[in-house]
């Protein structure tokens, strides 16, 4: 799979592309407060028009009125890191900013393991009120270890999520924390996390207010379901989510075998590699749960299973 | 009464027989027909004064040979000679000019324009028609020294997809889709894309593409529509924007011989926006117009995402068989049709 689509809501708020230019600033004052504004520039494109077209969406709508912002293409996103310091330099004209998306942009206009990313501490220090990042993409993603009071919703996706930032992410606390989602992806592509850097998110003590935990997408999903079935963070959960990853009957046997899911809302494993029966279990064991299993996958060939989103 | 027209084409071929069918539908006397391969060979005749129009010679492995001016046919799929081919095609057409008395569709002159993306892509550039940067390049080196991070790599004298490589290049890495195949030191074009990251084997693959010449522009970013990324066939008939289709399809090779699908076009053209769709529109008919000569044209246009803008990926001379898209009735062969009676009364 590859992400072909743009998003259609995010936080709640319908996304709605601002344009600039006359006609673009006319309807972007008729839109209201009610949508996530998306922002980006044409490929060749660089900061310059991106910083213009951040102004012109903060003076057209009023940058108080700003929610949510959808952050796509940079212009060359392949080569450059997002321009972060734009957003942090705007802080003042963003009062109001609660949810941020970086790099919401298609395969076509870049591969989610070609786009560049950055170091977030100094943003999230900018947006103390900020509820909900989501990035795309994690080739030089970095987190310094910050304390934010107010994040509720984290999520990276990427084709291979690399271990300077979960080891940010671990050493970062989180208390308003709820919903945690990231795509780890596979080595070949900079997943160098091991399980072990994984064991301060498992434990859960910097994340007292956790409800979801999705670690998709992952190359080590067996590892990561042997090391859940034991996990201290599952108790809090209403959701887990494994899916889109390389999860076997090994993984799934270790999960069923360990600590109770019964209190779980929702299991997510679709794209996976179990067998019918192992997956058959899960629903049978978690009659009050909505339990996905959907999306059953064959090892190719040399017996590789693929994870859902790599390149 | 002397036929009207004359069809050079291959025999049997639903280009052919669609081109036919809309010329009696017309009530014009029943096209003459020469096979490609007579004109080939040398033994054809064309009735004083009809209109000849020519077809694509594709499709036919002996056609190919012959154009190539090769010993044994190619392998189904097979990507060789393109060079050859283009020059085959060009003295094939131009044999079929000084048999003509009247006019030959395309004319010659656009036919070597449109089967060579450089000097295509160059004259589009000139006459101010959007077109991604781009330049000729002869291998791979000369790919990556330009610097450019992603880029499309076209056979210069290719048709379709094939041959075609969307290409990212980094420190270090690279990424390359292209339903090109190397298989025992032979390249094939495949129904499939292949996802290449060994540099080598890219590299390996774009040396013998380019030994005919290289087209290589910098990839324009499409725009998606419910989760594939599109692009547009505009067929421009007499100067207008008639008959569109948009192609889609997961990978970034939007050809509809891959196995994609036609989008809903409706659909994306409401989102494009009235005035951005007339825009593009416009721009296509400016692209067709290019070629004066030519009574019809097929224009590949993509919009890049969030419809801000778009550009023109290629003009191609053979790129209106869409067998069943009617535009007021008629289909690209009868709106052609109408369009060629109109021109010769005219």
């Amino acid at each position: 799979m590859t992400i072909g689509g743009n998003i259609t809501s995010f936080a709640g708020l319908p996304v709605r592309r601002f344009e600039p230019g006359p006609v673009g600033r006319r309807d972007a004052r008729r839109a209201g407060q009610d949508v996530a504004w998306r922002i980006g520039v044409d490929f060749g494109d660089g900061e310059d028009r991106f910083a213009a077209t951040l102004d012109a969406l903060l003076d057209a709508v009023g940058g108080a009125t700003v929610r949510a912002l959808v952050i796509g293409s940079w212009g060359e996103p392949h080569s450059d890191v997002p321009p972060l310091h734009l957003l942090i330099a705007a802080r003042d004209r963003l009062p109001s900013l609660r949810a941020l998306f970086v790099g919401e942009m298609t395969h076509e206009e870049c591969e989610i393991s070609w786009i560049n990313q950055s170091e977030y501490a100094p943003l999230l220090g900018a947006f103390p009120a900020l509820e909900v990042l989501h990035i795309r993409g994690a080739d030089g993603l970095r987190l310094a270890p910050v304390r934010h009071r107010r994040l509720r919703e984290l999520s990276v996706e990427s084709g291979g999520l690399p271990a300077a930032f979960v080891r940010g992410l671990c050493d970062s606390s989180f208390p308003a924390l709820e919903d945690l989602e990231l795509w780890l992806g596979v080595q070949e592509y900079g997943a160098d996390a091991t399980i072990e850097d994984f064991a301060p998110i498992l434990s859960g003590a910097e994340l007292p207010a956790l409800r979801r935990l999705a670690l998709r997408n992952a190359e080590i999903a067996d590892q990561l379901a042997e090391a859940l079935a034991a996990a201290p963070v599952v108790a809090r959960l209403r959701s887990l989510d494994l899916s889109m990853g390389a999860l076997s009957d090994a993984g799934a046997e270790a999960l069923l075998l360990g600590q109770p899911l019964t209190h779980l809302r929702s299991l997510d494993l679709s794209h996976h590699f179990m067998s019918e029966d192992v997956a058959a279990r899960f629903q049978q064991e978690l009659p009050g749960a909505a339990v996905d299993v959907s999306d059953e996958q064959g090892a190719d060939e040399d017996g590789f299973r693929y994870v859902s989103v790599m390149e | 009464m002397t036929a009207p027209l004359t069809v050079i084409g291959i025999r049997g071929h639903r280009r052919v027989e669609l081109f036919r069918a809309a010329a009696v539908a017309a009530r014009l006397p029943e096209p003459a027909f020469v096979d490609w391969r007579d004109v080939c060979a040398d033994r054809f005749d064309i009735a004083p004064g009809s209109t000849v129009r020519l077809e694509s010679p594709g499709e036919d492995a002996e056609v190919d040979r012959l154009l190539r001016g090769a010993d044994r046919p190619a392998e189904h799929g097979e990507i060789v000679g393109l060079a050859a081919w283009y020059a085959g095609l060009l003295e094939a057409a131009r044999r079929v000019r000084r048999r003509a008395s009247g006019p030959v569709q395309p004319p010659v002159g656009d036919l070597a324009v449109m089967f060579d993306k450089r000097r295509c892509h160059a004259l589009l550039r000139d006459r101010g028609v959007p077109v991604p940067d781009g330049f000729a390049a002869r291998d791979y080196e000369q790919v990556r020294a330009a610097g450019w991070g992603r880029v499309f790599v076209k056979p210069a004298h290719g048709s379709s997809a094939s041959g075609v490589v969307a290409l990212a290049l980094g420190p270090g890495r690279v990424s390359a889709y292209t339903s090109a195949a190397l298989d025992g030191g032979r390249l094939f074009n495949e129904l499939r894309v292949h996802h290449y990251t060994d540099e080598r084997h890219v590299a390996a693959i774009i040396d013998r593409l380019g030994a005919d010449g290289l087209h290589v522009e910098r990839w324009f970013p499409k725009a998606s529509h419910e989760g594939r990324v599109f692009d547009l066939r505009v067929v421009v008939i007499a100067g207008r924007a008639s008959h569109v289709v948009a192609r889609t399809s997961r990978s970034p090779l939007t050809n509809l011989h891959l196995g994609n699908a036609r989008g809903d076009l409706a659909a994306i053209r409401a989102a494009a926006g009235q005035r951005r769709w007339a825009e593009a529109m416009e721009t296509c008919e400016r692209a067709a117009a290019c070629f004066p000569g030519s009574l019809h044209a097929g224009v590949d246009l993509m919009f890049a995402p969030g419809f801000g803008s778009h550009a023109v990926a290629e003009v191609n001379a053979f790129g209106d068989l869409l067998p069943g898209l009617l535009v007021d009735g008629r289909d690209t062969y009868e709106a052609e049709v109408a369009a060629l009676t109109a021109a010769v009364v005219a």
